[in-house]
């Protein structure tokens, strides 16, 4: 498959040319440059490239066990890259814990374990950070200064909730991925991981999400987007990677790909084609309708609006 | 700060400068009372009240004052340690070494002293260090090997119940401490640890005062301090918490050798008022410590509960306890009729606090 | 670059500490030495050795079913050690609570090939079998302790124990001297059958009332409240009588808290039970003499190697207690009770 060389070339030289928000010259927050991870001799990532710039959503796709999460793992300071380079700054970084990370602004919000359910909302708020007052012996939580910061965040991003006291187990999926984020936003996180945030919600719940990814876009926060949804990913991201087997199999600008070409190279691409071929062969099944190598390679032309409406109607 | 409003943070009355407007109106308010209902330790409360009416209402002599200093003091030794086990098990882990840790501490504090002739304090300052350090043991080894808790604490367990025996028969010949009640500082320390307060004619003994005091502090660390959100974030979500930049295992260790801190002062306790320790005791109270704070409204699987829920779970089994006992029931029963009555007690706190959570 | 030396220098900082603790530490053990009490004192009473058979070596296993940590059998331990050394005998001792297990250490023994051994019947059903083996190989077995009702049908050389009834029988006769009226028996360890029988002989001669009460022995501060509450709830109760001497303490200050004027009666010995007789805290003693059972139990079996002797005639139990020890002895027992040896 020769785009793959080529995108990848292409993200990295010219990333977000036609998108609005980004800024043309904004200095790379975070860079990983040819960087990799091992395990032992499982080798999870490879040679990947990704940049985020201020402003911008850099969105990173890819299957199961495509390597999604040994890269923000390595973002995060939760485990350390083992080949090339990860900047931060410009500057060559190896973080031991994701304590380094958060004092970088480096901010990970997780799928599934971004809060603790039975805690009241603004005790997650500010749960790691919290706020005291008083010398040692008698240092306590500033409780009044905590709700009200967490209430006024909150509603700075368009959250607004009737009970800062309710657990946060209470809220629905969608709510507790915004109040994270806003926790995120709040302890000046400049660069914001959101791992799969949209993967357990349902339609309506994600667009909440996908309008917050935005709001945080907006207040120009470098944000790295992990989804497997082409879809969710086209409607916000302003570049694309695609991980595959632990290599980038793509890495393009908006303004370089259209959402089915997106949607072709997360479900496969070069395989489905294979893939097509053998079920050809197969009778009685009919691969007429099936995508084929045609559409992978196509030129990104279509507007981004256009194509997003009519692929999702032909894919769902 | 309000010390009075020893509430757990799950269920704090919502604070004044809440919003007022603003609200999108699907989440119904909770009333008042559903509210109260569902702080961890009402449960416990209406049991405890119902036990001490059942048991006022059955037995004469319970009804004096006298009697309620009984059963206290019996609910405070238990209570004192019942508290660090709460609090550990609030940030989800378990302590089995916590019945034999008491007589571990005692013991040391016992023999070092009578072996080399020195001052009690001595023996009463070693053996805090041995205490803690017997703490920091198992937080570091758990936080180590990654093994559950269960398992690395029922090895200290069973370390501690062997060389407690091996140990005092070395120095002593005996299974029993010598008895150190002629030595130096021994007047002065019992003064301390195990003397006793007459209010109104009626004798209460210290540890009483001991164990609300330090119930008040566990209250005021569990909801009013960085430590105590930690202590609800590692038992609630441990991932969470490391990722958001709690330190772990520092939260972990510290709360066993609160453990330890509290089976010293126990231990303390039990041989200053005792003089002697055998060696053998303690065995099997790691578990009552547990029940105590179930009973007291802390989950067994961690993140949730508070330090008054203990205090109330341990006075439920002092009442019990005694109250069969005053209530003269043939004593062939006994055990079984604790465990009826802390099988209500453990069900009314149940049914409360469903009652609280049904919408 | 400084990544490299700075966990160096922490742990550097924070070995200071550790030295300066245990230097304080060593300063504080030796400027607080205690005036009085202690080690130093026991030390000052020094005690004589004892003379050597010179028969040949021979091989002798105690069995018991002793829980970790119980004084009783400490000192039962201590006389068949004493016997051991006195008749050039070598004693392998062993000791589990759960039968089977007591049983599998007796076939232990018999594998050893010893030359005789000593054993508990404390569950004499579950002994039966390896006795029956120990016969078969030719290893004379004599009982101590408990099973006084079976150790001949079991077919044993000898026995040496107190039974439980007649001790309790003996205290029960001994409190209709001392005028008490209303007795309640503490059991500290719920349905263990020595403890019930104890209670049950004292029931059946004390002409006053008798009742039982179960506590926790585990938990010393439970045992407390519960003989306190229990006084409380009867203020007719004259006499506290337990089971074992660590009860008997606690018992003391349990009465002093009800305010009552119970006298306390309490079953086996040790060293601070003596000065709480001699200081009558407590009233008198029944000691079993648990040394010498097995003192005794050794050197029956060392007589029966070298001499053919059967202790009790091999028809009639060797009875040790019980012995009572009242204001009136105990100045010669506290000898041997701070030696651990009564």
């Amino acid at each position: 498959m020769t785009s793959n060389g080529n995108d990848k070339g292409k993200g990295t030289a010219t990333g977000g040319t036609a998108v609005k928000d980004a800024p043309e010259d904004g200095a790379p927050l975070v860079e990983l440059r040819a960087a990799g991870k091992s395990y032992g001799n499982v080798r999870a990532l490879h040679g990947v490239d990704l940049t985020v710039r201020p402003g911008q959503v850099t969105c990173v796709l890819g299957d199961n066990g495509a390597g999604k999460s040994t890269l923000i793992k390595i973002v995060s300071g939760l485990h350390q890259h083992t080949e090339g380079e990860f900047l931060v700054d410009g500057e060559a970084v190896r973080f031991s814990t994701p304590r380094e990370a958060l004092d970088r602004g480096i901010a990970t919000v997780y799928q599934d374990l971004a809060t603790v359910p039975l805690m009241p909302v603004w005790r997650n708020f500010f749960l790691g950070s919290e706020l005291t007052r008083g010398p040692w012996p008698l240092r306590r939580l500033d409780i009044e200064r905590m709700k009200k910061t967490a209430d006024e965040e909150l509603r700075a991003m368009g959250i607004v909730l009737d009970d800062l006291e309710q657990p946060i187990g209470t809220l629905s999926g969608g709510q507790r991925q915004c109040v994270a984020i806003a926790r995120a936003v709040h302890f000046g996180a400049r660069v914001l991981i959101l791992d799969e945030p949209t993967a357990a919600l349902g339609v309506k719940q994600s667009g909440v999400v996908l309008k917050y990814i935005a709001a945080a876009r907006d207040r120009g926060l470098g944000v790295i987007f992990i989804t497997h949804n082409p879809h969710h990913a086209y409607m916000v991201g302003d570049h694309f990677s695609v991980l595959r087997l632990g290599t980038l199999e793509l890495s393009a600008a908006r303004s370089e790909i259209t959402v089915e070409e997106l949607t072709n190279h997360m479900a496969g691409g070069a395989e489905l084609t294979a893939l097509k071929h053998e079920l050809a062969q197969v009778r009685g099944v009919d691969v007429a309708e099936l995508p084929g190598e045609e559409d992978v390679q196509a030129p990104a032309a279509a507007s981004a609006e256009a194509s997003s409406g009519a692929s999702s109607e032909k894919t769902s | 700060m309000t010390m009075s409003q020893a509430t757990a943070p799950a269920a704090e009355p919502a604070s004044p400068d809440s919003p007022a407007g603003g609200k999108d109106g699907r989440t119904a308010e909770r009333s008042v009372v559903r509210r109260l209902l569902g702080r961890p330790e009402v449960g416990a409360l209406i049991a405890a009240v119902g036990v001490y009416v059942f048991f006022f209402a059955v037995a004469p002599p319970f009804r004096e004052a006298s009697s309620l200093a009984t059963v206290l003091y019996q609910a405070s030794v238990m209570g004192i340690m019942t508290l660090p086990v709460a609090l550990l098990m609030i940030g989800g882990e378990f302590d089995l070494s916590a019945g034999v840790a008491v007589t571990t501490s005692a013991l040391t504090a016992a023999i070092l002293s009578y072996q080399l002739t020195v001052n009690v304090w001595t023996g009463v300052i070693v053996a805090l260090i041995a205490s803690l350090a017997v703490g920091a043991f198992n937080g570091w080894l758990l936080i180590k090997t990654g093994l559950p808790s269960f398992l690395v604490t029922l090895g200290s367990f069973l370390i501690l119940q062997g060389a407690n025996l091996a140990v005092t028969k070395i120095f002593t010949g005996n299974v029993a401490s010598d008895s150190i009640s002629d030595m130096d500082g021994f007047d002065q320390a019992k003064s301390v640890f195990a003397s006793e307060i007459s209010i109104g004619g009626v004798n209460f003994k210290i540890t009483i005062f001991y164990w609300l005091v330090f119930a008040a502090l566990a209250t005021w660390l569990l909801l009013r301090t960085k430590f105590g959100n930690w202590i609800f974030a590692v038992g609630g979500n441990q991932d969470s918490a490391r990722a958001v930049g709690v330190p772990v295992k520092f939260t972990k260790i510290a709360l066993f050798m609160g453990v330890g801190l509290g089976a010293w002062f126990v231990g303390m306790h039990l041989l200053f008022s005792f003089n002697t320790v055998q060696s053998g005791e303690g065995v099997g109270n790691e578990f009552l410590y547990i029940i105590a704070a179930v009973i007291g409204g802390c989950l067994l699987t961690g993140g949730y509960g508070s330090a008054v829920g203990p205090v109330i779970g341990a006075f439920i089994f002092g009442m019990v306890s005694q109250g069969i006992v005053y209530a003269n029931w043939n004593p062939d029963w006994f055990k079984a009729f604790l465990g009826v009555m802390l099988l209500l007690a453990a069900l009314v706190n149940l049914w409360v606090r469903r009652q609280a959570t049904r919408r | 670059m400084d990544r490299t030396f700075r966990p160096r220098s922490r742990r550097a900082r924070r070995g200071a500490p550790l030295v300066a603790l245990a230097a304080a530490s060593a300063l504080l053990i030796a400027g607080c030495s205690s005036s009085s009490g202690g080690k130093k004192a026991e030390e000052r009473a020094a005690d004589a050795a004892a003379g050597k058979a010179d028969t040949p070596r021979m091989t002798v296993a105690l069995v018991t079913h002793q829980a970790p940590g119980d004084t009783f059998w400490d000192i039962v331990r201590k006389g068949a050690q004493a016997a051991a050394d006195k008749d050039n005998v070598e004693l392998v001792y062993s000791a589990d609570p759960n039968a089977g297990n007591q049983a599998n250490f007796v076939q232990n023994a018999i594998d050893q090939k010893v030359d005789g051994i000593a054993v508990t019947l404390a569950k004499p059903d579950a002994m039966k079998d390896v006795i029956a083996k120990a016969e078969k190989a030719g290893i004379p077995v004599v009982g101590i302790n408990s099973g006084m009702d079976r150790w001949q049908s079991l077919g044993l050389l000898s026995f040496f124990g107190q039974d439980e009834s007649v001790a309790g029988e003996a205290l029960g006769k001994k409190l209709n001297e001392t005028g008490a009226k209303h007795a309640v028996c503490v059991i500290h360890e719920q349905g263990n059958v020595g403890l019930e029988s104890r209670c049950a002989g004292v029931k059946k001669t004390f002409e006053g009332e008798t009742e039982t009460l179960n506590v926790n022995g585990t938990d010393m501060p439970s045992v407390k409240s519960t003989i306190t509450a229990k006084l409380k709830q009867d203020s007719s109760i004259d006499e506290v009588v337990t089971l074992g001497a660590p009860f008997a303490m606690t018992a003391v200050q349990s009465v002093a808290d009800a305010g009552g004027k119970a006298k306390i009666a309490t079953f086996d010995m040790n060293k601070e039970l003596t000065s709480a007789i001699k200081k009558g805290d407590i009233e008198f003693a029944v000691d079993q003499q648990p040394y010498l059972q097995g003192y005794l139990a050794i050197d029956s079996l060392w007589l029966y190697e070298n001499n053919g002797n059967y202790s009790g005639g091999g028809e009639q139990p060797v009875l040790t207690g019980p012995a009572f020890v009242d204001g009136s002895n105990v100045d010669t027992v506290a000898e041997y009770a701070a030696k651990g040896t009564r």
